[in-house]
């Protein structure tokens, strides 16, 4: 059984781990922690089952399923136009939320803006779709069994290398591309970076466009693979902001890497504790990890 | 007539309720529409308006329209207690129905209803708290519920499991009061019916995923899984419980009975399933609620509290149409008069009320049996209620069987001796 | 206009018991600068202790000591300062956002307990029956509400009236130079840690007092009285109010719970019948929008920090 657990584990972790990354970056670059960012995996969830819809009534080839998934084109296709539609809206709330506190307010303040966008979107998605849950396809996927008596869903072997594929794109940005190189250098030290030419607004943009993409395909994954909900980011946010903060603001692998233990430790906890006191676990091994790194595991002490 | 006027006033400076009626009448709700429990109480607030429809259709209480207002909980009970008490000081209501959770009806009940003398009838509470409150006496009857106490319940679950010939069960249930009450029930029910647990997996509310919850359950391959739980998460934990191997012999208690959980379940996978759920006894005239519903929302009452709601709003309205002054008080004391077991036999839909209203006015007394059967509370509030078991058949839930409230005693008596 | 004066009797009481527990906040957050996110928990700390200090004994569950009230509220509030103590000790070398998760981790857990350690909290049944002291001195709802409130904005009071003491003593001025620049405060040879960890117990203790007058009012606990949206609402109370002043987080209590509870009266009266299932929704989107639009405003929360010195130095 514990490689059951560890395979689960591992699954539940890659989907927290997607949605970490925009959140650590955006703690890290715009210093303030997003309550709201958790929705933009609703959002995310919800938009891809509208263009679902839209590319599924071409029909054909598009709403073919492939192979052993349970999804065809379509879905992938809405996955890319969700995560433009949640960019957009990231960075909407950006210009006329949080870039006029940042610069009125302390980030505090910033962070309880947060928390009162993440109420008015999470409630949007329940008046404009409604409560029921929804799944983008009702067919049941049985699990196919693995060696090693591990029972795995072909989806969530999609979902764990879409993970893979996302996380080496991204790193390759960072070290290759001149935006990505000049995002490390505002995390660093963001006057250090300015004086040096960098036009810090275009870098922000590009944070809450990647932050959002990630949350998006996290949501779109998530609904794949369990189901649609207005709660579903928030029942993800203490997941979310605990691989965050286990990995260190900032930190791409700190943020994967957080991820999958919040996932494991879940996991693997109920093997010799009360599933009751499940959702405890990820935080217990926080306070445990933090007590000896008070920065997170990647993350560098900041005084 | 000055004395009488004389008596109002000085009900009204010492503030007690001494309301003579008003029109429209107001009928207080107070359940959670957003939050966690959103989904379900959605649905519930709408049977209930459906309930007060019916009623002005067949006339109103005594000649007045009655004007439903509902304020949402949002599953928290400061602010359930907040609405409930403001829906008493401010729109001056004198019966509440709710809360879904126990954890907010009950605080309603101890600060807000009890000491205003307001009644209070929850379709959906199912915490032994209140009963354990009402024989001290706490509640001084202003407490009711229209759903049927876990006792039977959980009863009616180890039966189904041994009837089946079941004999290692795996039990998932939700760590609230209902489900953990339910799932206790249960473990000590099936050890005197003959069969065994293999595991009991409590699984807290709106988590992420339930693997490590399904995985442990599927320890010590059971033949059968007893599930209890709402139609949401219920659906997340039968997917994963299916997909990871899970048998398909599912008994599940009445709330999984929703047609929002067989579709997101997918009724194709849930042909083995059985439950059990409240049952309306068998008279032509009961299958006019199923019927009404349908028309109006153009689904059958498949889901929680949806049958109990109705009966709640429609015995309080009953008990006011009942009453001379509408206060708490004539409420509280004419619900008994309106469910009294010897009464004349009336049935829900506008045609039954108004025949019920009718014989109010004649001065008898009737005995309400609704969308839940003949409604017959104890005396701390508590109703019994028939039993029916279901299945799936295609997408059809077909009734596989039913107990009498007599046979459901029997079958508690003999479980508890 | 005797249900309006019912109304606002009860809605005054449930708004400064809130305010308390904004008054603990704001000592740790306003005037020392800790992230504290685990408030849910030290007010169910609190809380449960009242229950088990006052409440009426029970089989197969610990407690019912038939405590008087103040015994109550006195020992809620050392239960919650020992646990503060405690966490204070694991977590306050941590800094901002990490501090916040730790301690909102803290209070996941402590909920956790409330809901599943049977023998000490009842469980997911909670504890009822919780004595309210105004109902053995007073007849009929009204009179009895009053009477709480009273006590209320007694315990309001001397919160306040202590916490202005405080603040404005060397230790208080001590906790605002370790919030703007620990290093230098530590400079000056105070021990920034021993003064953290100080201001930490205290504000928990008063979060623990407003737990206490909680149930005790309610006359019932269970833990889903302590979900994080406690915390999220005591937060928003002291950044609409005002931080680092302590009229503004009264203030804050006031205005934020009202905003909370006449939107959802509002909407009850303004929708129709036939969707009011979805008010619910709007209420929570309403809520929200004041809240951004309140900070838009007024970043810095309706009434700002005051800027003081020493009266020795004024000399």
């Amino acid at each position: 059984m514990i490689l059951q657990h560890i395979a689960d584990g591992i699954l539940s972790g890659a989907i927290v781990s997607l949605g970490a990354i925009g959140l650590s970056f955006t703690m890290k670059l715009l210093r303030f922690a997003n309550f709201s960012h958790s929705e933009l995996l609703t959002w995310g969830a919800y938009g891809a089952l509208v263009f679902l819809a839209f590319f599924a009534s071409f029909g054909g080839f598009f709403d073919r399923t492939i192979g052993p998934f349970s999804f065809g084109v379509a879905l992938l296709l809405a996955m890319i136009c969700a995560s433009v539609v949640t960019s957009i809206i990231a960075l909407v709330l950006h210009r006329f939320v949080f870039e006029r506190l940042s610069r009125t307010a302390g980030h505090m303040t910033m962070v309880f803006a947060s928390f009162g966008v993440a109420l008015v979107l999470r409630h949007l998605v329940v008046l404009i779709w409604g409560s029921d849950p929804i799944y983008y396809s009702n067919a049941l996927q049985f699990a196919i069994l693995l060696p090693g008596n591990v029972r795995v869903m072909p989806d969530q072997v999609f979902l764990l290398g879409l993970t893979i594929i996302v996380v080496i794109a991204l790193h390759l940005f960072m070290t290759r591309s001149r935006t990505g190189i000049a995002m490390r250098g505002v995390a660093e030290n963001p006057d250090l970076a300015r004086v040096s030419g960098v036009n810090v607004d275009r870098i922000i943009t590009w944070v809450w466009i990647i932050g959002a993409s990630g949350a998006a395909m996290g949501g779109v994954l998530y609904g794949m693979t369990v189901q649609l909900r207005p709660e579903l980011g928030f029942s993800l946010i203490l997941p979310l902001f605990a691989a965050a903060i286990l990995g260190g603001a900032g930190s791409l692998y700190g943020a994967v890497l957080g991820g999958l233990i919040v996932g494991l430790s879940e996991n693997l906890s109920v093997m010799i504790i009360p599933t009751t006191y499940k959702p405890a676990v990820p935080f217990l091994l926080i306070l445990a990890i933090l007590y000896f790194r008070p920065d997170g595991i990647f993350g560098e002490r900041s005084r | 007539m000055f004395r009488k006027l004389g008596l109002a006033a000085f009900a009204v400076a010492f503030g007690t309720a001494a309301y003579a009626v008003d029109c429209p009448i107001k009928l207080g709700a107070i359940l959670p529409v957003s939050g966690p429990m959103g989904q379900v109480g959605e649905r519930i607030a709408e049977t209930g308006l459906f309930a007060v429809e019916q009623f002005n259709e067949a006339g109103g209480v005594q000649g007045c329209p009655v004007e439903y207002v509902l304020r949402d909980t949002q599953g928290q009970s400061a602010v359930g207690v907040d609405a409930a008490k403001s829906l008493v000081d401010l729109d001056g209501v004198q019966a509440l129905i709710g809360a879904v959770s126990s954890g907010v009806s009950l605080p309603v009940l101890t600060s807000v209803a009890v000491p205003s003398k307001v009644v209070q009838v929850s379709c959906c509470s199912s915490s032994e708290s209140f009963t354990a409150l009402a024989e001290e006496g706490k509640t001084e009857g202003y407490w009711f519920r229209t759903y049927a106490t876990n006792r039977s319940q959980s009863a009616m679950g180890a039966k189904l499991v041994t009837d089946s010939g079941f004999e290692r069960t795996a039990v998932i249930y939700v760590n609230t009061d209902f489900g953990v009450g339910l799932a206790r029930r249960f473990e000590q029910d099936i050890a005197k019916l003959g069969g065994s647990i293999t595991a009991m997996v409590a699984y807290n509310e709106s988590q992420q995923s339930y693997r490590a919850e399904v995985t442990k359950a599927l320890e010590g391959s059971p033949d059968s899984l007893y599930l209890v739980a709402f139609p949401v998460d219920g659906a997340t934990i039968t997917r994963e419980w299916l997909a990871l191997g899970g048998t398909d012999n599912l008994i599940v208690n009445n709330s999984l009975r929703s047609d929002d959980y067989f579709q997101a379940v997918g009724s194709q996978y849930l042909q083995n399933m059985q439950g059990y759920d409240s049952a309306q006894p068998r008279l032509p005239s009961v299958d006019s609620f199923n019927e009404m519903f349908e028309v109006r929302f153009d689904n059958p009452p498949n889901g929680p509290g949806l049958h109990s709601v109705y009966d709640a709003v429609t015995v309080v309205l009953l008990a006011m149409e009942a009453s001379g002054d509408i206060t708490g008080d004539s409420i509280r004391d004419n619900i008994r008069l309106v469910t009294s077991p010897d009464g004349i036999e009336v049935f829900p839909g506008p045609d039954g009320i108004a025949r019920a209203k009718a014989l109010l006015s004649e001065g008898k007394t009737i005995r309400y049996v609704g969308a839940t059967g003949a409604l017959a509370f104890d005396e701390n509030g508590d109703v019994q209620a028939p039993k029916m078991t279901w299945k799936l058949d295609g997408d059809e839930n077909v009734e596989t069987g039913y107990l009498s409230t007599a046979e459901v005693a029997e079958l508690i008596k003999m479980l508890d001796e | 206009m005797i249900g309006l004066v019912s109304y606002l009797v009860f809605f005054l009481i449930l708004s400064l018991i809130f305010g308390v527990a904004v008054l603990g906040l704001n000592l740790q957050w306003g005037f020392t600068g800790l992230f504290n996110a685990g408030v849910a928990g030290f007010t169910a700390i609190g809380a449960y202790t009242m229950a088990i200090l006052t409440g009426p004994s029970r089989d197969a569950v610990f407690g019912g000591f038939e405590l008087p009230f103040v015994a109550g509220l006195v020992g809620a509030m050392i239960a919650s300062g020992i646990s503060a103590v405690i966490v204070g000790l694991a977590t306050l070398k941590l800094r901002h956002e990490y501090l916040a998760v730790a301690t909102f981790g803290i209070a996941v857990t402590i909920q956790l307990v409330c809901l599943n350690w049977e023998y000490l909290t009842g469980g997911t049944l909670g504890l009822i029956g919780i004595p309210n002291p105004s109902k053995a001195w007073a007849e009929g709802p009204l009179a009895q509400n009053a009477l709480y409130l009273l006590v209320v904005l007694v315990v309001v009071g001397l919160t306040f009236a202590a916490l202005e003491r405080i603040v404005k003593s060397p230790w208080g001025r001590m906790l605002k130079a370790i919030r703007e620049d620990e290093i230098a405060a530590s400079s000056l040879g105070k021990s920034p840690e021993r003064v953290r960890l100080e201001a930490f117990v205290l504000g928990c203790m008063i979060m623990g007092l407003s737990g206490a007058l909680y149930v005790s009012f309610i006359g019932y606990v269970s833990p889903w009285d302590f979900l994080p949206i406690l915390t999220f609402q005591i937060w928003t109370m002291l950044i609409v109010g005002g931080s680092a002043n302590n009229r503004g987080a009264l203030l804050g209590a006031l205005i934020v719970w009202g905003v909370w509870t006449t939107s959802g009266f509002v909407i009850s009266r303004i929708v129709p019948s036939e969707i009011q299932a979805q008010g619910g929704a709007m209420q929570a989107v309403l809520i929200g929008f004041i809240l951004v639009v309140t900070l838009l405003v007024r970043p810095r929360g309706l009434i700002g920090e005051e800027l003081y010195v020493s009266r020795h130095a004024r000399s």
